[in-house]
C-alpha cells in the first residue's frame, strides 16, 4: 500500500451533455496523506464537488486512476464501490441530508445497517456518537425536530458510524450562519487530531486555517501553493 | 439485514400513514370484491346446485319441440299413447316411466253435513301412475298413494288447506272436483305429500298440487284424447322415466328417442311433423344450470380482477410518486453504503407490504362482507321467486381463495413495486443526491 490514502493519478472526468463533452476534471494529479485535513476551495463550476463525488466512490472517473485506501475504484463492481463507501468514506453534506423518517439515532445508525450486525449493537454504538456530538437527549427526535446546527450534528456523527478513514464534507457549513459554522468546525478538527484525514470544500476563505492543505481549482484543474 | 431494511419499509410507511392508508384501501376494495364475489357467488351457486341436484339424477322429461344440442321442449300437444308408456318401460335402461296428464280444475269442493266448501278456481291436477312419486323424489307424509282406476287423489300440503289453515283436508276426507268441463268427479284423499323444498323438473312446470290417477279422472277427460275421429285413444303430452342407475342416463334417453322415432311409436304417428322428440334429463338440466352460472362467475370474476388491477395500478402510482419525492433520500443512502439492491428492496417491501396487508384485509372483509351478501339474499329468497323459493343458502367459504387472494395480494405488491423501485435503485447516486 502506498503512503497516501487518496492517490489521484491523471483523473479526467467527463460529463456528456447532450452532444458536447464536459470536461469538470481535467489531468488532476493529486495524492493526499493519512491525517491530512485538505480544504478545497475554487469558485463554483470548478469541480470541487466532482472531484468530491469520484473521490467518495459515487462516480467513477472518465480516465486516470483513483486508489482510495488501497482500491482503485476504477476497476471494482457497483457492489464493491458500494461497500468501500460504506466502510472507508464518510459524507457530510451540505444540506444534512438526513433522511427525515428516521430518528437521529437510526439516522446515525443507518449506514451500519448496510454493512449488516445486530441491531443492539448498531443502537449502542451510535447512541456512543450522539453522544460524542453532544446530542445525546436528541436521540428519538426526527431530523425536522432538529435546528441546522444539530442536524449537521447527527449527519457528522452518521458519517463516523462505520469508522470510516476518510471524511468528506462538501460545504458542511454553508446552510448555517458563522457561530454554528465554527462549532461545526470544531468537530472536524478534534476528528482530525484522532486521525481521520478530511477533505473540506469550502466557500469560506475563514476556514482556511483549520487546514494544513489548501487545494485550489478553477476549470476542473487544481493548484496547490505550499 | 434484511429484517433491518423491511423495518425501514415499515417506518416509512407509518410516516406515510395516509398515502399509505389510501393505497391500501384500492387493494383491500379488490381482494374483498374477489372474495366476496367468489364466495358469495360459489354460495348462490351451489344453492342453486343443490336445489336442483336432491332431485332424483335418473330422471328425464320426454316430450315434443326442438331437438339437437340444446333441446327444448315446447309441450302442449298430446301425442304419447298408453301403449308408448308400456314400450318405453320395457327398454333396457328405463327403470320406470310415467305418463304426465294434465287436468284442469274449475273447483274443489267439499261437503260436510249441510255445510259445503269452494275452492277458487285454478287448481291444476295432474293424472299419473304411482310411479310418478319415485321418479320425482317426492314422499308422502301420511296415508298411501293412491290405486289405479280408483277414485282416489293425494295432495300437497297447499291443497290440504284450500278452505283455510282451520279447516284443513285430512286422509279419509272425500272431495269433488270439478274440472273445466264441468264434470264433477268425487275423491277420496289418500295421502298428503310431504313438503319438497327442492326444484325438480316438475316444479319447472308447475307445483304439483293435487296428484290422481290417469283412470278415471284423466282419461274421461276430452282434452286427453288423440287419433282420428274413428279411433281415438287416451295420449298425454309428456311422460316422465328414470334411468337404471346414473350411468346410463345416456343410454336410456338413446334408447327412448330411437322407440318414440321408429315407425313403431303411436306418438310418432300422432306428432306433428315439424316438431321432435325431445328427450331432457335432469343432468342436462344440471348441465345447463352450471353453463349458466359459469358465465356469472366469469363475468363477475374479471370485474373483481379488474378492480384488483385497479390496485396494483394504485400501488404502482404511489410508489413510483414516492422514488421520486425521496430521490435525495435514495443518493444519500447511497452515499452512505447502500447498495443497489437495497434500494430496491426498500420499495419492494414497502409495496410488498401494502399488497400483503391488502391481501389480509381484503380477506376479512370480504368473508364479512359475503356473510351480508348471503344474509340479504336469504332474507330476500322468497323474493326471487320460481325454482328458488324455498330454503337457504348456504355461506360456504373456498379457502383455497383466501390463499390465493393473500398470494394475489402479495403478487400485486411485489408486481407492482418492481417498476419503482428498479427506478430507485438504478438511480445514479450524484444526480440523486443534486436532486432537489
Ligand atoms: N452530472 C453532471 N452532468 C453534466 N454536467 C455536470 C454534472 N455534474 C457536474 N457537472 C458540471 O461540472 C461542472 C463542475 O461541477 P461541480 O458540481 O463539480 O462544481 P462545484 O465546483 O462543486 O461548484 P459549486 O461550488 O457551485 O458547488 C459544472 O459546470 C457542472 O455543470
Ligand atoms: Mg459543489
Amino acid at each position: 500500500m502506498s503512503e497516501y490514502v487518496i492517490d489521484i493519478d491523471s483523473l479526467t472526468k467527463i460529463y456528456q451533455t447532450g452532444k458536447t463533452d464536459f470536461k469538470a476534471l481535467n489531468t488532476v494529479t493529486l495524492k493526499i496523506r493519512k491525517g491530512d485535513f485538505v480544504a478545497i476551495m475554487g469558485p463554483s463550476g470548478s469541480g470541487k464537488s466532482t472531484l468530491m463525488n469520484i473521490i467518495g466512490c459515487l462516480d467513477r472517473p472518465t480516465s486516470g486512476t483513483v486508489i482510495i485506501d488501497g482500491e482503485n475504484i476504477s476497476i471494482v463492481s457497483d457492489n464493491e464501490l458500494a461497500e468501500i463507501r460504506g466502510r472507508k468514506i464518510g459524507f457530510i453534506f451540505q444540506k444534512f441530508n438526513l433522511i427525515p423518517t428516521m430518528t437521529a439515532l437510526k439516522n446515525i445508525a443507518l449506514p451500519m445497517v448496510f454493512l449488516g450486525g445486530t441491531t443492539a449493537d448498531r443502537d449502542r454504538r451510535a447512541a456512543e456518537l450522539l453522544g460524542k456530538v453532544g446530542l445525546t437527549n436528541w436521540a428519538t427526535h426526527r431530523p425536522s425536530e432538529l435546528s441546522g446546527g444539530q442536524q449537521q450534528r447527527i449527519a457528522i456523527a452518521r458519517a463516523l458510524s462505520n469508522n470510516p478513514s476518510i471524511i468528506l464534507a462538501d460545504e458542511p457549513t454553508g446552510n448555517l450562519d458563522t457561530k454554528t459554522g465554527e462549532q461545526i468546525m470544531g468537530l472536524l478538527v478534534a476528528l482530525n487530531k484522532e486521525g481521520k484525514t478530511i477533505l473540506l470544500v469550502t466557500h469560506a476563505i475563514a476556514l482556511k486555517r483549520f487546514a494544513n492543505r489548501v487545494i485550489n481549482m478553477l476549470d476542473g484543474e487544481v493548484s496547490e501553493k505550499s | 439485514m434484511i429484517k433491518d431494511i423491511f423495518v425501514m419499509g415499515l417506518e416509512a410507511m407509518k410516516s406515510y400513514k395516509i398515502r399509505t392508508f389510501l393505497t391500501l384501501i384500492g387493494v383491500i376494495i379488490g381482494v374483498a370484491s374477489v372474495i366476496m364475489v367468489t364466495t358469495a357467488g360459489g354460495s348462490v351457486s351451489s344453492f342453486i346446485a343443490d336445489q336442483w341436484n336432491v332431485f332424483n339424477p335418473t330422471g328425464m322429461v320426454i316430450g315434443t319441440g326442438t331437438g339437437g344440442a340444446t333441446p327444448q321442449l315446447s309441450i302442449r300437444s298430446v301425442v304419447f299413447t298408453t301403449n308408448d308408456v308400456e314400450k318405453i318401460q320395457n327398454l333396457p335402461s328405463v327403470k320406470t316411466v310415467a305418463p304426465l296428464g294434465v287436468v284442469p280444475l274449475n273447483k274443489i269442493l267439499k261437503r260436510d253435513g249441510f255445510l259445503k266448501w269452494e275452492s277458487r278456481p285454478g287448481e291444476i291436477m295432474y293424472a299419473s301412475t304411482p310411479a310418478l312419486l319415485e321418479i320425482l323424489n317426492l314422499n308422502l307424509e301420511e296415508g298411501t298413494m293412491f290405486e289405479e282406476g280408483k277414485n282416489e287423489v293425494v295432495i300437497s300440503k297447499n291443497v290440504a288447506e284450500v278452505f283455510g289453515k282451520d279447516k284443513p283436508l285430512h286422509v279419509g276426507d272425500t272431495i269433488y272436483l270439478r274440472r273445466v268441463d264441468s264434470k264433477t268427479l268425487e275423491a277420496k284423499v289418500v295421502g298428503i305429500l310431504k313438503e319438497s323444498s327442492t326444484a325438480n323438473m316438475f316444479n319447472a312446470l308447475s307445483t304439483p298440487g293435487i296428484i290422481c290417477p290417469t283412470k278415471p279422472y284423466y282419461s274421461s277427460y276430452f282434452g286427453s284424447n288423440v287419433g282420428t275421429i274413428l279411433k281415438r285413444v287416451v295420449g298425454y303430452t309428456v311422460l316422465l322415466a328414470e334411468a337404471t342407475d346414473t350411468k346410463h342416463v345416456q343410454d336410456a334417453q338413446d334408447q327412448i328417442l330411437k322407440y318414440l322415432d321408429s315407425g313403431g311409436s303411436d306418438a310418432n304417428q300422432y306428432k306433428d311433423q315439424n316438431s321432435d322428440f325431445v328427450v331432457i334429463t335432469q343432468q342436462y338440466i344440471l348441465v345447463r344450470i352450471e353453463q349458466v352460472l359459469s358465465v356469472i362467475r366469469t363475468y363477475i370474476t374479471a370485474i373483481a380482477l379488474i378492480s384488483l388491477l385497479i390496485g396494483a395500478i394504485g400501488i404502482a402510482n404511489i410508489m413510483f410518486a414516492t422514488v421520486t419525492e425521496r430521490t435525495r433520500e435514495i443518493g444519500t443512502m447511497m452515499a452512505i453504503g447502500a447498495k443497489r439492491r437495497d434500494i430496491l428492496q426498500l420499495f419492494l417491501y414497502q409495496s410488498t407490504i401494502i399488497g400483503l396487508l391488502g391481501g389480509l384485509f381484503g380477506c376479512m372483509i370480504g368473508a364479512s362482507g359475503s356473510w351480508f351478501v348471503v344474509d340479504l339474499l336469504n332474507k330476500n329468497i322468497q323474493n326471487l321467486g320460481g325454482a328458488l323459493s324455498t330454503g337457504t343458502i348456504q355461506l360456504t367459504y373456498a379457502p383455497e381463495w383466501f390463499l390465493i387472494a393473500s398470494v394475489v395480494g402479495i403478487l400485486i405488491g411485489v408486481a407492482a413495486g418492481v417498476l419503482p423501485a428498479r427506478k430507485a435503485a438504478k438511480m445514479d447516486p450524484v444526480v440523486a443526491l443534486r436532486y432537489e
